[in-house]
């Protein structure tokens, strides 16, 4: 198929002095967010017992872990800022992302044996789903680096059990395996009762010497009689089993290596076990990148940088979006699909790395007087109509026939309202919309380059399609609510305005409140806010988007469940005509 | 050559960064307009000086309406 993908159509302009001396503002402005999202990784980064203490018991970090185990420059960081449960610790206390392993693209997560040893926190099991979720869209290992001393049995109520609790991710890990995905793990420490079980429910567990995995573990095994209250008496007896215990804690490399057989591996220095890791790694299913790169991989032509100056931070301000997208995607080339027809999406192919991929966005400009077509108003750009709305349902439709991963990158205010729009079947357009992304076994990434307001959030590729979402990532820019947080206000009070007004009454408490609601808006929409409750999985600097691109399709075409040959394809040829 | 910078839509001028006499660098934003909830910038297609501006601040304007001239700067080679 060299004729449709070694060169297609370049797309993109350099930028003129007058541009990069109208957007130096702008480009401050981003990067002292950027700066402030860095300061909070930072802190995640420091939380618990400082490395050096660590280091002097003989143990690494998680950090360290991941530096050794993961080749350099390949490590995308997810939900490092996820905190939804607001824990004091600052984190959910496991360190996740994707990354390549002797060459071949995983998903990894540790807990971190910084923070109370790896113990179970608040939140941390929602985490781990998004994780083994990520897994299973991706088809890719997952990989753990085990360390996890149990639960926080201070807070154990908030996560213990429910639906989505602690014990839901030994499911995932078992359907993982069903669906043939292997579940490796590196086992450190003392891993007692849930810890236990973090650490029986892999494929194949890879263990330090001084490991121990447990159905219970000290605190367990000393407290097992309760005797309706404590006294002195009873604390004698506690302070004894915990010493005989503390000795010898139960499951240790003698009984799991020699005895039971469950360590596949025992490791005499810590780096060991992630050398078995990584060994383990180069022989995990995988396509060679070449069955289905249809180029060689090459830059974009124009620098990444350009972008802190064509992404405006003002959330009201137009910009060129195929612009954006020539900064990212490879040689600035694509092929545009049905560029005639409703001008407010983008739709299109173009090459990450080498690997075709499907892309869709929000173009912003002023539409011009006859756009939308079923209306007496002129439409713009960020706002979704009708033409619109069925570009995407059949881009979507026909990249779910030729296998091809999609890429969203959104920005929307959201979908046409009134009568017209209500004739024009948006309403219907965008559901049909969501079942042609459902009926699209393929993997999917968003990108929220600025706006996901109302349903546009939802319809265009956003994370509660999460059976296809891989991930979700922010910018600097990004803000995420069902409105504007002026029209929220307004929604809420105008009709207690009137009668307020009618009533004679002064209209001032009103308007606080309004004013107070709308400064609500913003800063739960912020980019911090956002990651912390997990609206995005990671929010990343404009300077590092391509980055993620290249691991989200090396990744999907690592070791894909279906396979369309590219001379089959069909949108290519659609698009040619 | 004078260019004459027109109003791609109707709005009302929200910022206004030029004035007679200034020198541009071409694609230099040289002012918005406000419309439909969003801010669309006017970028000068040129290198040269703002020989005319026809809008202030808060004037309600046109589709294709004038705004300014631009006087393209030419390079002796």
């Amino acid at each position: 198929m060299k004729p449709y993908f070694e060169k297609m159509s370049e797309f993109g302009h350099a930028l003129k002095k007058g541009r990069i001396k109208s957007t130096e503002e702008n480009l401050n402005s981003i990067k002292k967010i950027e700066e402030d999202v860095a300061d909070e990784v930072n802190r995640v980064k420091l939380a618990g017992f400082p490395e050096e203490k660590i280091n002097a018991r003989g143990h690494m970090t998680v950090w360290q872990r991941l530096e050794y185990l993961v080749d350099p420059g390949t490590w995308c960081p997810l939900q490092t800022l996820y905190n939804p449960m607001n824990n004091s610790e600052g984190t959910t206390n496991v360190i996740d992302g994707v990354g390549k392993i002797s060459g071949k693209w995983a998903v990894i997560i540790g807990f971190d044996n910084k923070v109370m040893a790896g113990a179970w926190l608040p939140g941390q099991s929602e985490n781990i789903l998004r994780v083994t979720d990520l897994s299973k869209r991706l088809n890719i290992p997952l990989v753990w680096l085990v360390n996890c001393s149990g639960a926080k049995l201070t807070e154990q109520e908030k996560f213990y059990a429910n639906r989505r609790g602690a014990g839901t991710p030994f499911f995932r890990h078992a359907e993982l395996e069903q669906l043939g995905i292997p579940v490796l793990a590196g086992i450190y420490g003392t891993n007692p009762a849930g810890g236990g079980y973090q650490s029986i429910s892999p494929t194949i567990l890879f263990a330090h010497k001084d490991c121990n995995i447990a159905v219970g573990g000290v605190g367990i095994v000393s407290g097992m009689a309760p005797k309706g209250e404590f006294n002195l008496e009873a604390a004698e007896e506690i302070i004894e089993k915990a010493k005989q215990f503390r000795a010898k804690p139960p499951g240790s490399v003698n009984i799991h290596y020699d005895e039971t057989g469950f360590f596949r591996y025992v490791f005499e220095d810590e780096t060991g076990v992630l050398d078995g890791l990584k060994d383990y790694m180069k022989d995990m299913p995988a396509y060679p990148p070449k069955f289905f790169r249809v180029t060689e991989p090459k830059k974009p032509r124009f620098p990444i940088d350009d972008l802190y100056r064509l992404i405006p931070l003002n959330p009201k301000r137009v910009y060129d979006f195929d612009e954006v997208l020539a900064r990212l995607v490879d040689s600035s080339e694509h092929m545009e699909f049905r560029p005639d027809y409703g001008p407010e999406v983008y739709a299109g192919l173009c090459k990450i790395d080498g690997f075709l991929v499907a892309c869709l966005g929000n173009r912003q400009q002023y539409l011009g007087r006859n756009y939308p077509e079923y209306a007496d108003y002129p439409g713009m750009g960020g706002k979704l109509y009708r033409q619109g709305l069925i570009k995407m349902n059949e881009f979507v439709t026909l990249c779910g026939r030729d296998r091809i991963p999609v890429i969203w990158l959104q920005d929307s205010s959201g979908l046409d309202v009134g009568d017209a729009a209500e004739k024009a079947e948006l309403l219907g357009l965008a559901q049909g919309l969501v079942y042609s992304i459902q009926q699209t076994d393929v993997p999917m990434m968003m990108l929220l380059l600025r706006k996901g307001t109302a349903s546009a959030h939802y319809l265009m590729g956003g994370p509660t399609a999460n059976r296809h979402n891989a991930f979700t990532l922010g910018t600097a820019a990004s803000e995420i609510y069902v409105m504007h947080g002026e029209t929220a206000a307004v929604a809420t009070y105008s009709r207690r305005l009137v009668k307020e007004k009618d009533a004679g009454r002064p209209l001032e408490p009103i308007i606080e409140k309004m004013n107070k609601l709308a400064r609500e808006y913003h800063d739960k929409s912020r980019p911090l806010f956002c990651a912390k409750n997990g609206l995005v999985d990671e929010i990343v600097p404009l300077c590092d988007l391509r980055k993620y691109l290249v691991a989200f399709a090396g990744a999907a075409y690592q070791n894909p469940k279906s396979i369309c040959p590219q001379h089959h394809m069909i949108l290519p040829r659609i698009i040619k005509g | 050559m004078a260019y004459e910078i027109m109003a791609p839509l109707d709005g009302k001028v929200f910022q206004l960064n030029i004035k007679a006499g200034d020198k541009l660098e071409e694609d230099e934003e040289i002012l918005a307009i406000e419309a439909m909830k969003m801010e669309t910038p006017i970028f000068t297609p040129c290198d040269g000086t703002v020989r005319e501006v026809r809008v202030k601040e808060g004037d309600e304007v046109a589709e294709n309406d004038v705004l300014a001239i631009i006087d393209e700067e030419h390079i002796e080679v």
